[in-house]
């Protein structure tokens, strides 16, 4: 393809909007967020909740002022906003570690579950959908139909639970918890992909009948094609997009299940951070634990945006 | 019950082992025991927090100038010896020698000093636990092996405060060079020496075979947050970990360890304590008739046996059997729900009063008992709804700013077990815990047993506040909850700490 300036020029626009449209993601969301979460409690009260003994105003304002607490908000978040840009988040409330080495350690062990368990999903929710569309009515369609049902109703804890039931405590095979070897992965990741597959792969199918009634795929059949290439070369590609945009969506979601996952099974990733930032009232790590989720999402949508035009040469920056 | 036929098994095998082979049972065995902690503290540092998590790991790094064991009982432990002088003023104590922090250096006076100037300077104003010790004036040296504690008033409790917590002591070059970095890389003068710290994931420790009090048994000590019970207790069944330290095992998950041929569970009543606490500023439990009635209506007895399967025992006031000042004579009110209608009555309470209770969320336990306590108090013609709040929220707004409805749930860890570190916090005005009352005569009997060094004395005045609260009906006292271990059976010689407070250098492990 040739390279206009034109073309350029479509591109850092694009770009421009799209990391205007993040800092706007980023400010509206830790503004609420670091709103809210003051008025339901005060994380100089939970230092000493501990059951230490003894705590009088004198003690918290103490803290507080450590803290920096007693300030009034709009500056505390204006504090925050200065460390974005100046790449200095600042200390936990709980310990003083650096908030940017907590977010450093925690962030690459979500994004791992989070890309595995969506290629998990991915990897069986695309044969099995389009094994269902095909087979349409019969007995393999109906498993199909079942087995969406069945993983759709189970919750996340219970299907986690059963699973280290099953494969830690009954079969010895796999660690109940923890991040490390390859095994520790195959539990955390199963539980997700599961519970992803079981809406994907309605989708699949629904995607799949849609495009096999289309004529390119009776002309590709009467070319005497093989099924297989006529499903997954024609077939497949025209119900990308739909599918892509679903999956980014998911994306997001998902993040929110991992909260729960990480806590089942002990994985030090940003659930695990924003869960315990929460429950000690430790602002400087949720502020920030929020702001890399919203920025990976809104990064995940760039991706769906590229991926479009990958699929799809027709909408390519139009 | 548990514990002490360990304790014979221990001794049994120790007697066999001594026969057999008492020569070759090396001084320091090899062998490696993970625990999971249901917290990570995120810090070391001993003036940092007031975390269970941190003293149940910290215990085996930090030593204090005291030491209190399982049985509650304090002994030396950096200090030889001590006593009190200018009527208990100020507490001289003569220090352990040969002692070295696992940095190399040594433990003398400087470090003592040092480690309270910290506690009491700049340093210690940024966290909590400084307000533990404000009895202290300051620490003098008096020669390498000898401080004096100049106290501001005589304080009772300082010799367990002084084995807690805040008070453990800490190298003086070392926290100088280190900074901020101390946080992370601990280092102390106990059992076990810090070897990595992995934030949300573990701390690794290693045995210190030069300890002032013996080599530990056991090589490696690791300890896992784990805070999700069913993940504890699934590595535990999985064998991955030897140890659980509560509070982690809920009481309905007692079966499932039990059930395990290789796991047992090891219970012994511990220093936490609920009750539900009366609003006695609005509403109807501003009467003490209606608060004698409610707590006459239920029948804690019942809820004990049945709902906590014995896990836990009666308490009548607000503070467990082992406490200071816990006095076994005093009567509670009887469970009469007859006699509660008639008070009910006498109040001028209609027929289906509301009555909002608030809970934790997270409690288990907790969530079961006070459908139990509805009922209970229907049964009597009130109409009581229960509020759960996260956590979070309850203790660190709802009850400081005293937003709660007529009842609300107070736990309380009471490590120091002693009645004036509850009642202090829970009665007396302007203390958080303590967002309604203001009583002048019950400010003044805490006031005047702080500065009584007298233990009998002392203890008859925290029997008279613990009389004076139950007349007043100040809360619904419920039940003291036991410490619950789940330990596999290949490690031995484990005795549980009743403040979760686990030392573990005399564990050995097959």
């Amino acid at each position: 393809m040739r390279r206009s300036p034109l073309r350029g020029r479509i591109v850092a626009t694009y770009l421009f909007k799209r990391i205007l449209q993040a800092i706007f993601v980023v400010i509206v969301i830790t503004l609420f967020v670091s709103y809210a979460v003051r008025l339901t409690g005060d994380p100089a009260v939970m230092m000493f909740a501990g059951g230490g003994g003894s705590m009088s105003e004198a003690d918290l304002e103490r803290v507080r002022a450590a803290l920096g607490t007693d300030k009034p908000f709009y500056l505390q978040y204006f504090e925050f906003l200065k460390g974005l840009v100046t790449f200095d988040l600042g200390r936990s409330f709980a310990g003083g570690a650096p908030v940017s080495g907590l977010i450093a350690a925690a962030a690459p062990s979500t994004l791992k579950l989070a890309f595995v368990s969506m290629l998990v999903s991915i990897v069986m929710s695309i044969p099995l959908g389009i094994w269902a569309a095909v087979s349409r009515g019969k007995a393999a369609d109906q498993m199909i139909r079942i087995f969406s049902l069945v993983g759709v109703s189970f919750p996340n804890f219970w299907l986690a639970t059963m699973l280290v039931l099953l494969f830690s405590i009954a079969l010895g095979l796999l660690p109940p918890s923890g991040m490390g070897s390859f095994e520790s992965y195959i539990m955390p990741t199963l539980t997700m992909g599961i519970i992803l597959t079981a809406t994907n792969v309605r989708l699949v199918r629904t995607a799949m009948l849609e495009t096999l009634q289309s004529q390119y795929v009776m002309v590709a059949r009467a070319k005497g094609l093989s099924e297989s290439k006529v499903l997954y070369k024609h077939a497949l590609r025209n119900c990308a997009i739909p599918l892509i945009t679903y999956f980014g969506l998911q994306f997001g979601g998902m993040l929110g299940g991992l909260v729960v996952i990480e806590k089942v099974f002990s994985w030090p990733g940003l659930g695990t951070l924003a869960f315990d930032a929460v429950n000690a009232r430790d602002y400087p790590v949720l502020q920030a634990v929020i702001t890399v989720l919203a920025l990976l999402i809104v990064a995940v949508n760039l991706i769906v945006d590229i991926a479009y035009g990958l699929v799809d040469p027709r909408i390519r920056l139009e | 019950m548990k514990i002490i036929r360990r304790g014979i098994l221990a001794g049994l095998t120790a007697v066999a082992l001594g026969g057999v082979s008492f020569a070759t049972v090396p001084a320091y065995a090899e062998g490696t025991v993970t625990v999971s902690v249901p917290q990570d503290p995120a810090s070391w540092d001993p003036i940092d927090t007031f975390l269970v998590a941190w003293a149940a790991v910290a215990t085996n790094i930090y030593d204090g100038l005291t030491y209190r064991g399982p049985d509650m009982e304090i002994v030396p432990g950096l200090a030889e010896s001590w006593e009190e002088l200018d009527d208990g003023k100020r507490i001289r104590f003569k220090l352990r020698q040969n002692v070295k922090f696992h940095n190399g250096e040594e433990f003398n006076a400087e470090a003592v000093k040092f480690t309270f100037d910290r506690l009491l300077g700049d340093e210690g104003a940024k966290g909590p636990q400084r307000s533990n010790y404000t009895s202290i004036e300051s620490v003098e040296i008096i020669d390498p092996f000898t401080v004096d504690f100049k106290l501001n008033a005589p304080d009772p409790v300082l010799l367990t405060k002084l084995a807690g917590y805040g008070a453990m002591i800490v190298p003086p070059k070392y926290v100088q060079e280190q900074g901020e970095a101390f946080n992370l890389n601990p280092v102390g003068t106990g059992a076990f020496k810090f070897v990595s710290y992995n934030p949300k994931v573990d701390i690794k420790l290693e045995a210190n075979p030069d300890y002032w009090g013996g080599a530990p048994k056991i090589s490696e000590l690791n300890y896992r947050f784990i805070s999700e019970p069913s993940t504890a207790v699934a590595e535990l069944q999985a064998g991955r970990i030897d140890i659980v330290v509560p509070p982690t095992i809920p009481i309905a998950m007692i079966p499932v360890i039990e059930g395990a041929s290789n796991l047992e569970v090891v219970s012994v009543p511990g220093p936490t304590v609920d009750a539900l606490r009366f609003n006695t500023r609005d509403g109807i439990t501003t009467d003490l008739k209606v608060r004698q009635a409610i707590i006459m209506s239920v029948d804690r007895a019942t809820i004990v046996e049945a709902i906590l399967a014995g896990q836990a025992s009666e308490i009548v006031s607000f503070q467990s059997a082992l406490s200071f000042g816990h006095d076994p004579e005093l009567q509670g009110l009887p469970y009469d729900p007859e006699g509660a209608k008639k008070l009910l009555a006498e109040a001028g309470i209609p027929q289906g009063a509301p009555l909002q209770i608030d809970i934790r969320s997270n409690d288990a336990s907790m969530n079961e008992v006070a459908q139990v306590i509805v009922s209970y108090l229907q049964a009597v013609g009130l109409n009581p709804t229960i509020k759960p709040y996260e956590t979070s929220t309850l203790i660190s707004d709802i009850i400081p700013q005293g937003k709660t409805g007529a009842m609300f749930q107070q736990k309380w860890g009471g490590w120091t077990f002693d009645y004036d570190n509850t009642a202090y916090a829970m009665y007396h005005t302007g203390e958080q815990w303590n967002p309604y009352g203001n009583d002048p005569e019950l400010d003044r009997l805490l006031e005047s047993q702080r500065p009584l060094t007298d233990r009998n004395e002392r203890e008859k005045v925290l029997k008279e506040i613990g009389k004076y609260v139950a007349d007043q009906a100040l809360e619904l006292p419920l039940y003291n909850t036991n410490a619950i271990y789940g330990v596999s059976k290949r490690v031995k010689n484990f005795v549980a700490a009743p403040d979760n407070r686990l030392k573990l250098n005399e564990i050995t492990v097959e």
